[in-house]
């Protein structure tokens, strides 16, 4: 009785194993795919058998990308873009969860749900009058456009997942500190932001990657080297005749390594973050 | 130090109205109470002195000062919340001191304040800590500390004691009266409980539904309320209330109804005999008594003896009266009981509007 029953959690046990095991190599094994390819020559790319593991290894693909293709600018305009997006989003956005989540005004409720309803329609909706209304105002091909572009709809996503945070934060604390003498702004800046601390990084790393992998309004919205981001110029390398998988591949490690690095500096206050109220502290 | 002037202030949320014009006068180095059941106004009443919410009308005066127009930062209050409000990311020493830090005060006079109104608190050895890692009475000082470290004109407090245990609850209670007594800073303490309105106060106001019932000191508010609500509402055992009618004849005036006949101290005015009224007793001004001397008699119905002093559950006639008799009282279920009343003691009220009555 006791045996079946230990048998039986054993087997549960490897299937569960087995099912996330299964998981983890569908996401990862891409990445490790293309890591192995951005260290092999060209003429091992492409073979007659499967080469797993590179026979020699090359760090040439490398070379190749950071010296020959301009990479380098594509990776500052798309560094650039993405600080630009956070700050602005910042900005205004913390201001604005903090109004929503505080302040009982008329169209309130309205307000939050159209900033819902904007995200409901697809991109490519938005993209065209969007691009008419960036030339019109001269702002197409800058990164300044760009950015300007992601906030319009990065911004809803970061005041709906801040008002949240503002939210648990107990109004007494701002009553408090109002009484001891802060202004209104005062209290949420010294009071509030630390208690939403972890929340605001949360929301700020998720609109830093969102606008990092961006690719549609990229690929609209910049037509010259000044302003282009890396996605849209590591796919205008694929060009009709010749696909330099080698390149490509090295060009993607590249441009998730900020993303690696970010994610390492800030995961555990992340992680705090976004788990926040899901257990009693 | 200074007085509080509340001058028909009223408050509406759109088209609900949640205070009606109160009107309330706080002496110098008075303890007001604002006493009520929950959704009586009296948080909303604090908020608008304090100036987290705005007036909807009317003046509030503190130091003779109008104060409507101004921002909280600028009232000169200090106030202590139900949750204490504590600032989860600072210190104990920084948030004591951090009022006097907002208003520009030096680190070496803020530190000396704060070890002052420490050790008044006996909280020193906590200044390191944060706000986590107290219990809940230290932080209850905690807020207090921070309070009275600013030599505020008002205090107000928001049911300060409503998340401590029992023990704990009585022991600050104390302590509040204490600190009172020997700051003299006038306070205003919103409260639901009656126990903490009848130590405290100085002054008193019940309220209900955004109307005051009645503002007096703590003794009138008890001996002579003003209606059948702040004479149920005070005191625990609540207030007998026997439906009868008043008597008046050649031995004077009495109350008359089924068991009970109390004789009144009538004044000078003529009584309406057979006139209808709600006669108030309260449970301790019922005394056991001879059959001779008796104003109530009625039948034992339960006896709960509590230690200092035995409840007595009376029926007299269809309704039921409780008694607080001596703790060695003898009578069992069912046995006839006989109770004498204090004229002096009873409260009479009208049936219909359940305002007081003074003959």
């Amino acid at each position: 009785m006791i045996e079946s029953k230990r048998r039986r959690r054993v087997i549960g046990n490897i299937a569960t194993y087995f099912v996330l095991a299964t998981l983890s190599m569908f996401c990862i094994g891409p990445m490790i795919w293309m890591f192995l390819t951005s260290l092999k020559y060209e003429a091992d790319i492409v073979t007659q058998t499967m080469q797993y593991i590179p026979r020699r290894v090359t760090f040439d693909n490398y070379v190749a990308i950071w010296t020959q293709s301009g990479f380098p600018r594509l990776i500052a305009n798309s560094l650039v873009v993405t600080f630009l997006t956070v700050t602005i989003c910042v900005a205004t956005g913390t201001l604005a969860a903090y109004a929503f989540s505080r302040f009982a005004f008329r169209g309130r409720t309205q307000l939050m749900l159209g900033y819902l309803v904007v995200r409901m329609f697809p991109a490519v909706m938005m993209i065209i009058p969007l691009y008419v209304v960036m030339r019109s105002v001269g702002l197409v091909d800058s990164r300044f456009g760009l950015a300007l572009a992601y906030t319009s709809f990065l911004l809803p996503l970061f005041v709906w997942m801040l008002k949240g945070f503002f939210d648990s934060a107990p109004r007494e604390l701002e009553s408090a500190a109002r009484i001891d003498g802060s202004t209104r702004l005062g209290a949420m800046v010294r009071i509030v932001m630390p208690l939403a601390r972890n929340g605001l990084v949360a929301s700020s790393v998720f609109i830093a990657i969102a606008a990092w992998n961006e690719f549609l309004f990229a690929l609209m919205l910049t037509t010259g080297q000044g302003s282009r981001t890396w996605p849209v110029g590591l796919q205008l390398m694929v060009g009709e005749f010749q696909l330099p998988w080698g390149v490509l591949a090295a060009g993607g490690i590249l441009s998730i390594l900020p993303v690696i690095v970010l994610f390492a500096i800030v995961q555990r206050t992340m992680v705090q973050g976004l788990t926040a109220g899901a257990i009693k502290g | 130090m200074a007085t509080l002037s509340i001058k028909d202030v009223r408050k509406s949320y759109g088209s609900v109205q949640v205070l009606h014009g109160v009107d309330i006068e706080l002496e110098d180095g008075g303890f007001l109470v604002l006493l009520g059941p929950s959704g009586c106004g009296k948080s909303t009443l604090l908020n608008m002195i304090a100036g987290l919410d705005d007036t909807s009308g009317g003046d509030i005066l503190i130091g003779g000062r109008s104060v409507v127009d101004l921002a909280p930062k600028d009232r000169n209050i200090a106030m202590v919340f139900q949750s204490y409000a504590l600032y989860p990311t600072m210190s104990v020493e920084r948030n004591i001191g951090f009022g006097l830090e907002m208003r520009g005060v030096g680190a070496d006079q803020r530190k000396r304040a704060v070890d002052d109104a420490a050790r008044l608190l006996q909280i020193s050895h906590l200044l390191d800590r944060r706000p986590a890692n107290l219990s809940g009475g230290q932080r209850q000082r905690v807020a207090m500390g921070r309070a009275i470290v600013r030599d505020p004109e008002l205090f107000l407090f928001d049911e300060p004691l409503s998340n401590l245990d029992a023990k704990l609850r009585v022991e600050m209670r104390t302590e509040i009266k204490r600190l009172h007594e020997r700051l003299g800073t006038s306070i205003v303490y919103v409260t639901h409980d009656q126990i903490e309105a009848m130590t405290l106060a100085t002054k008193v106001a019940v309220m209900r539904g955004g109307y005051i019932q009645q503002f007096a000191d703590p003794r009138t508010i008890y001996e002579r309320p003003a209606n059948v609500f702040v004479a149920s509402f005070i005191g625990s055992p609540a207030m007998n209330f026997l439906p009868g009618r008043l008597v008046s004849d050649a031995n004077g005036v009495r109350f008359a109804a089924s068991g009970v006949s109390v004789a009144l101290q009538a004044g000078k005015r003529p009584v309406d005999s057979e006139r209808p009224v709600i006669l108030g007793i309260r449970p301790e001004e019922l005394k056991a008594a001879g059959r001779d001397e008796a104003s109530v008699t009625g039948v034992i119905d339960v006896v709960e003896p509590t230690g200092p002093e035995t409840m007595v559950t009376v029926q007299v006639g269809e309704q039921s009266i409780i008694a607080r008799l001596p703790p060695r009282f003898a009578g069992r279920r069912n046995e006839p009981i006989f109770l004498a009343v204090d004229p002096a003691s009873v409260n009479l009220f009208d049936p219909g509007s359940e305002q007081r009555i003074d003959i």
